[in-house]
């Protein structure tokens, strides 16, 4: 599991590759007609929008007239824009998420790791709202947490909550409403991640511990933790860009930044700069740009405190 | 009470015995209440993870009452709903339904084909170029792509896709704007290599010495014997294509055209006079990707873990 063994191991997978048939012209042209239409649709579809999306950040665009050269306009016009600084804000509150998720996430794993009967029944359960769309998930959640509805109910019985009111249209609790969805959407896909994880620990060092007399918490604080930091490292760095990436969820249960804007994310204010009418997709490219650059620089905080996922203490 | 399971004379003959026997009779108990809590946690769990769906579907079972509250059971049963789902919008829930089907044959199709044919050369041939085109996709998925869905939608449109000429080729060209920009997967090609560098070179060092051509041999070597990732990759696509919706939203002009999670918004949009119906809506709308994964569920664990291992 170690990065240090995978990079070995692929290494010796192209040697045995290489082995293969020997180079020739007819070999060549066979090998990129294979992956010919992959290539095509790849750069189409994914190279592209990189490039021509960066170029658009500097540029007015309407898809009517061509694309004008403005230089650092947009941004001027971004980091000038109240509504684009609340919806960065929101993005970062969103990865408040992020050690929630994992915390519960990993504590599951450990959970339905355990040899027990039926567990299978569980591991199923907990993945069903992975395998079900944000547009169905979020018009559950958001019939749930109507007024008089049964989230009001529980809270109100469990005595955290007075008066019946719609978490999802009070401004102070709307944007929090939507981030246990997701929380409760994201466990069990981080769970499987983690019992992968979990399964790639060796037994023995577990085991062998647990001989030499130490107590649970010690094995899962000095063994099964360090081990799993790999995964940790590949899940947080997920659950961090997803985060700030915060979209569908918001779209769904609270458009518009409903209420008073306090659910607007910076991809959101994208999203509605481009197909809100205006169609400013050169403003909406640079808003774009933003919230990428705010990615790259939490996933190199999640490589530090990660330690690069060594799984090595 | 404990030592009803011992045979009586190690009992009385050995005391080492008699301790361990306490001992593991402790242990025993020890386990079983821990059992007895992991049991209670998991089924808290699960209630929490199931009961909204659960709620969707016996709510949308009920003809009248009170909406929105929590209930365990309907107050009573009837299928109008459902009825009115097909036939009180003016978005063909049918229609959506067959649109959904489409776009998921299509996409599933796509997606495994080209995966399956790109991973094929760089897991097992060798050409100039290998390593440049194999870690050009590499960045490629590092690579943040915030600005995917503008400039897709841009390029959906100079490439014509949403011209109007007849009915069936807009259609045509319609499902297409959907399913390509997902059609060129880059996980897909990484699982489909990884499936590929699996198996012993030896055997297709024998087919080509057996004068089998490139194309001979991915139909029947690799393919069959990568079926278990290929499903599983075909299992993740499909519930991706079931589930788009915002893609799909945000291009298409048509109404008619859309699939079933995005016409469900439309619908909750449009329909807000009768939230029963979006209800039944969306059962209908889970229950086809709940058979799909509930058949493959062990293909489908398989192929994130192996997605991670990577």
């Amino acid at each position: 599991m170690t990065t240090k063994g995978r990079r070995v191991s692929r290494r010796e997978q192209h040697r045995i590759g290489g082995t293969g048939a020997s180079v020739t012209v007819r070999n060549t042209l066979i090998a990129y007609a294979f992956m010919l239409p992959f290539l095509i649709l790849l750069v189409v579809y994914h190279t592209w929008p990189v490039i021509f999306g960066s170029y658009l950040a500097f540029t007015k665009y309407n898809i009517i007239s061509p694309p004008q050269w403005v230089g650092l306009d947009n941004f001027r016009e971004l980091f000038a824009d109240e509504q684009f600084w609340s919806g960065l804000r929101n993005s970062l509150k969103y990865v408040l998420v992020v050690p929630v998720i994992q915390v519960i996430s990993i504590l599951v794993a450990l959970l339905v790791n355990r040899p027990l009967r039926g567990i299978g029944f569980f591991r199923t359960a907990y993945y069903v709202p992975v395998v079900t769309s944000f547009a169905v998930v979020g018009l559950i959640w958001s019939w749930l947490y109507k007024q008089g509805g049964a989230v009001n109910s529980i809270l109100m019985g469990l005595g955290l909550m007075r008066g019946d009111h719609s978490l999802l249209d009070n401004p102070a609790t709307a944007l929090f409403a939507v981030m246990f969805v997701t929380l409760w959407k994201g466990i069990g896909y981080y769970m499987v991640l983690y019992l992968a994880g979990l399964q790639g620990i060796s037994r023995e060092l577990e085991e062998a511990a647990t001989i030499d007399g130490a107590t649970r918490s010690q094995v899962f604080w000095n063994i099964t933790l360090p081990g799993l930091r790999p995964t940790i490292l590949v899940c947080s760095l997920l659950s961090t860009i997803s985060a700030i990436k915060v979209f569908e969820e918001l779209y769904v249960m609270t458009p518009n930044g409903y209420p008073a804007g306090s659910t607007y994310s910076a991809l959101m204010y994208s999203f509605s700069k481009a197909f809100g009418g205006d169609f400013n997709f050169g403003l909406a490219a640079a808003a774009s740009m933003v919230v990428a650059v705010v990615s790259i620089l939490f996933g190199l905080i999640n490589f530090r405190l990660t330690k690069g996922g060594r799984s090595d203490a | 009470m404990p030592d009803t399971t011992l045979p009586q004379t190690a009992l009385v003959s050995d005391p080492h015995a008699q301790l361990a026997a306490q001992l593991k009779v402790q242990r025993q108990r020890r386990e079983r209440l821990r059992n007895a809590a992991a049991y209670a946690v998991l089924i808290l769990i699960a209630l929490i993870m199931l009961y909204p769906f659960y709620w969707t579907l016996v709510t949308s079972l009920e003809p009248t009452g009170n909406i929105y509250e929590a209930k365990i059971l309907p107050k009573a049963l009837s299928l109008r709903n459902y009825a009115e789902v097909f036939s009180g919008t003016t978005v063909p829930f049918w229609r959506l339904f067959l649109n959904s089907v489409i776009i998921c044959i299509l996409g599933v199709t796509f997606t495994t084909t080209l995966a399956t044919l790109a991973a094929y050369p760089l897991a097992r041939m060798r050409f100039p170029g290998r390593d440049l085109v194999f870690y050009s996709i590499l960045i490629l998925m590092v690579l943040p792509n915030e600005a995917g869905l503008i400039v897709n939608y841009i390029t959906t449109i100079k490439l014509g896709l949403l011209a109007q000429t007849s009915p069936l080729a807009d259609a045509a060209r319609q499902y297409l704007a959907v399913v390509l920009p997902g059609a060129a997967s880059i996980v897909g090609l990484f699982l489909l290599r990884q499936a590929y560098l699996g198996i012993p070179q030896e055997l297709i060092e024998a087919a080509r010495i057996d004068g089998a051509r490139e194309l001979t041999i991915w139909r029947r070597i690799m393919l069959p014997l990568a079926t278990p990732t290929i499903a599983a990759f075909a299992i993740l696509e499909f519930v991706a294509y079931w589930n788009s919706f915002l893609w799909a939203r945000v291009m298409l002009p048509d109404k008619n055209m859309l699939p079933l999670s995005a016409g469900l918004l439309e619908l909750s949009g449009t329909f807000s006079t009768n939230s029963r119906a979006v209800m039944a809506g969306a059962v209908i709308t889970i229950i086809p990707i709940l058979i799909v994964f509930l058949m493959g569920q062990k293909y489908f664990m398989k192929g994130l873990e192996g997605a991670v291992k990577g």
